[in-house]
């Protein structure tokens, strides 16, 4: 009798699965909809992926491609670099809503406003994962996590970051953003698919936050996990393409 | 007004890290700045429980550089102000601590040292030292203590704000994660229970009165123009500090009369050291400690002193010799044989110790 | 200054000696604190170093000594490093099943590594008794939300571990607000204490608080937590009626 083996993108990595994501973990969404970008657009040769310090950093030995791991909120220049010094590589900056909208702002901001060559991902869970729960940027309303015990207080720290609206209105119209959701992997991979498109055609900047579940923080079962995902989270992060290089976009 | 966080004394039990949040608490520290990094997070967690409750405030910021600002601003206002990081962190917040230090900006900062370089570990080292001390792209005009029990943590954490603002230095507790996550007992006590009198703060910046009417402006700068005017700063600067650094110095010795072994450790190796010195004496053999309680400014006469005297002496740290380096700088010209015992980034046990001892005896 | 105050004890000394002291096991105190028929399913939660896993060792340790089969789980989950992991090949050369991270397992990179292991998610499916340990945070007992069955699970005891040596959890008023937040819980556990330096005093002090609290809360207290070097006073029932239960320590030993 054989095992049945799920269905896995010809560029992860054998040898490192199954991966050390908590069980419920959004990652593991995001990132097979990334390698079966990469496999569909063949380009696995070229991917230089990079990761942040928090969960995503778990996805550095993920893919049969090369990676590197860096400081927290540093991804994003760490990829401008390699990609200013080489333009043959392809440049995924991956990272969490803590190292994209908190440390990583300056980064992301001026990645975009210069329009660099490179694909940022970002996955948003609403807090900070590994190390153990602390509000991020993206928390919602009065959600309470390890540095907002009594819930999040909108009047003293802000809304929560609407990161891909901020990136759309400041790149030119060369740019794409988009915001997916684990929930929707096939939609999400067509937007990974064509941030990764507008990076080769060397058109401009790509960006991408993915919503994602943390159950583990959350403390949330999977009913509610998905309930959080699905119900929650888009009243504040609207799902769909932002900006698309002179075409139409989708809602 | 709501009431004292702590009134009188009690004797309790928690881990390092609640230590420095309810230390902070009774030296009425107003409001702390941080951001998420392993081993310290849990400051933050028990601040941002207890701090409404006694009317104190606290933001996460974006990132440690802004935490070290907004610290820096949190000082300017005039309120007592501190932040904590370990590790990555304190390389960011050391631009924050540059300013301070041309500035004379009493901010506090409680750092829980974790492996180095780079994001390494997030459990324990002492690979902080030469960060901590000289950090910032200036002289090191700063004051930092080493602790090594939860009694420390917590009578140096109310320590550290009336010297930061006494003499008017950025002023560190140098703890570690091993610190920061083990649980003792000690006991928690109002300063003013104690005859401790906080050290009065006041403003840099928005005091009364309107400038130009009633007072002249505070016009604050870390900027200057020419070579020479520049010298004069920083020469002013140092010798300030250099003033003040017979005043602040604080060392422990521990059986050093007639050590023929001086053992020099800092912060929780303390405890390994005195405990195989312990086992050593009760064999007959005349070993002695060393401890640097501030490893800046450090108490060089006194040092100096017990090296002198001693036929030989052992550093041991949980670094590379970066505790070293700034002995040696202290030590200058004197012949005592130094043996180093580094373990960067992991802990040092008694048994260790005694094994390094026996061999220079 | 020849010496200072001897505060420092040979804390470090011998840590990384393998305990292969047998006699550390407990002696049955002979009180049963309730005749179970099949699993024994207990959680051991509380506040931030209350004593859980101190407390929910020692009964996994119980019930392997009574030749039980058992699975001891660490859901700690803000700070997953520093609980059972170094304890682990210790308490599994004595028989015990032990689901944490291991050192090496959990990738060394950055933070804290992953947090839960799939196999917590899914332990109440495993035959004979299981120890949760489980870890502080700020939902609490809303942990239970990520072990598959634990809502339903009829066998589950939830004990609250509490030391009022712990300044948030030091007077009736606070306890009491601090176990209301909890949800359900089962039984309390008095685990009062100063570390080293505990005395009996301490420990009644800690045993008339939580007495209090479970008339208050109309929770039974299961048992006062004291430390095996206080057996020789021979006590077995604190001043409240509450019985004693002798526990070995076994936490020290587990940093690095």
């Amino acid at each position: 009798m054989s095992v049945a083996t799920p269905q896995m993108p010809q560029c992860w990595r054998r040898e490192t699965k199954a991966h050390k994501f908590c069980p419920g973990c959004g990652h593991g969404l995001v990132l097979k909809a990334l390698g079966e970008a990469i496999d569909e657009l063949g380009i696995q040769d070229k991917i230089v992926f990079g990761c942040d310090i928090g969960c995503s950093l778990l996805a550095w030995d993920f893919f049969n491609v090369d990676t590197v791991q860096t400081h927290h909120g540093r991804t994003t220049p760490v990829i401008t670099g390699i990609k200013r010094a080489n333009e043959d590589v392809i440049g995924i900056a991956y990272m969490g809503d803590g190292g994209g909208y908190a440390i990583g702002s300056q980064h992301l901001v001026n990645a975009a406003s210069r329009n660099e060559k490179i694909t940022v991902i970002l996955v948003n869970n609403t807090n900070y994962g590994m190390t153990g729960g602390q509000m991020a940027p993206t928390t919602l309303p009065d959600q309470k996590t390890e540095t907002s015990p009594y819930g999040r207080d909108v009047k003293d720290t802000g809304n929560p970051t609407q990161g891909p609206e901020m990136v759309a209105a400041i790149t030119p119209e060369s740019a794409y953003v988009a915001r997916g959701t684990v929930s929707n992997v096939r939609q999400l991979k067509k937007y990974i698919k064509r941030a990764l498109e507008n990076q080769i055609s060397g058109n401009g900047f790509s960006f991408v936050e993915a919503l994602s579940g943390c159950p583990t923080n959350w403390r949330t079962n999977a009913a509610e996990t998905w309930k959080f995902i699905d119900k929650a989270m888009p009243e504040y992060f609207k799902v769909g393409e932002i900006k698309v290089p002179s075409e139409k976009k989708e809602g | 007004m709501t009431e004292k966080p702590i009134q009188g004394e009690k004797r309790v039990f928690m881990t390092g890290n609640e230590v420095v949040a309810w230390a902070a608490l009774a030296a009425n520290a107003e409001i702390m700045y941080g951001y998420p990094i392993t081993p310290q997070n849990e400051i933050m967690h028990y601040w941002t429980r207890l701090a409404p409750k006694h009317g104190r405030k606290f933001l996460q910021t974006e990132d440690e550089i802004s935490a070290g600002f907004t610290t820096v601003g949190g000082v300017l206002a005039g309120r007592r102000s501190f932040t904590a990081t370990a590790g990555p962190g304190n390389t960011l917040m050391q631009e924050a601590l540059s300013m301070a230090e041309m500035m004379r900006i009493p901010i506090v900062q409680v750092v829980t040292q974790r492996g180095g370089p780079s994001t390494a570990t997030v459990i324990y080292s002492q690979q902080e030292v030469t960060m901590t001390c000289f950090g910032g792209n200036g002289e090191g005009a700063r004051i930092v203590y080493s602790t090594s029990t939860h009694q420390e943590l917590y009578d140096y954490t109310i320590k550290a704000f009336n010297t930061a603002w006494k003499y008017r230095f950025p002023t560190h507790v140098l703890g570690d994660g091993y610190q920061s996550k083990m649980r003792e007992s000690l006991t928690m006590y109002d300063p003013e229970a104690r005859g401790i009198d906080m050290v009065p703060t006041e403003p840099y910046v928005g005091n009364e009165g309107t400038p130009g009417v009633d007072r002249d402006p505070n016009h604050l700068r870390n900027t200057y123009n020419t070579e020479d005017e520049l010298y004069d700063v920083v020469t002013n600067l140092m010798s300030d500090w250099e003033k003040y650094a017979p005043e602040i110095a604080e060392y422990q010795e521990y059986d050093v009369e007639d050590a023929d072994v001086l053992i020099i450790a800092h912060g929780v190796v303390t405890r390994a050291a005195q405990a195989a010195i312990n086992e050593l004496r009760a064999q007959g053999k005349k070993v002695g400690h060393f401890r640097p309680v501030t490893l800046r400014p450090i108490a060089e006469e006194q040092l100096r002193k017990r090296v002198e005297q001693a036929k030989s002496v052992l550093v041991v740290e949980s670094a590379y010799g970066q505790l070293r380096k700034i002995l040696d700088n202290a030590l200058y010209g004197l012949t005592t044989p130094i043996t180093n015992f580094f373990k960067p980034g992991e802990g040092v046990t008694a048994d260790e110790v005694v094994e390094e001892v026996n061999k220079l005896l | 200054m020849v010496r200072t105050s001897n505060i420092f004890k040979s804390c470090f000394t011998g840590l990384f000696k393998h305990s292969s002291n047998k006699n550390y096991f407990l002696e049955n105190n002979n009180f049963e604190v309730r005749k179970i028929e099949g699993r024994i399913i207990e959680a051991y939660i509380g506040e931030y170093a209350s004593g859980k896993s101190e407390n929910a060792i020692n009964r996994a340790v119980e019930l392997r000594e009574q030749g039980r089969k058992v699975t001891l789980v660490d859901l700690d989950l803000v700070e997953p490093f520093y609980t059972l992991r170094p304890l682990k090949k210790q308490l599994e050369e004595l028989g015990i099943n032990v689901i944490a991270w291991e050192t090496r397992e959990t990738m060394g990179l950055g933070e804290a590594g992953s947090i839960l292991k799939p196999e917590m998610k899914w332990v109440l499916r495993r035959e004979y008794d299981i120890i949760l340990d489980i870890g502080y945070g700020v939902e609490g007992a809303k942990t239970f939300n990520l072990i598959e069955g634990a809502a339903d699970n009829k066998e589950l005891k939830i004990f609250a571990v509490v030391n009022t040596s712990r300044p948030m959890t030091a007077s009736v008023e606070d306890i009491v607000e601090y176990v209301e937040r909890l949800g359900k819980v089962d039984g309390l556990i008095n685990n009062t204490h100063l570390g080293d330096e505990t005395d009996w005093d301490i420990i009644e002090e800690g045993a008339e608080i939580i007495s209090e609290v479970s008339k208050e809360l109309d929770i039974p207290v299961i048992y006062t937590a004291a430390d095996e070097k206080l057996k020789d006073m021979g006590i077995a029932t604190d001043k409240q009626g509450i019985p004693v239960k002798y526990i070995h320590r076994y936490m020290p030993h587990s940093f690095w």
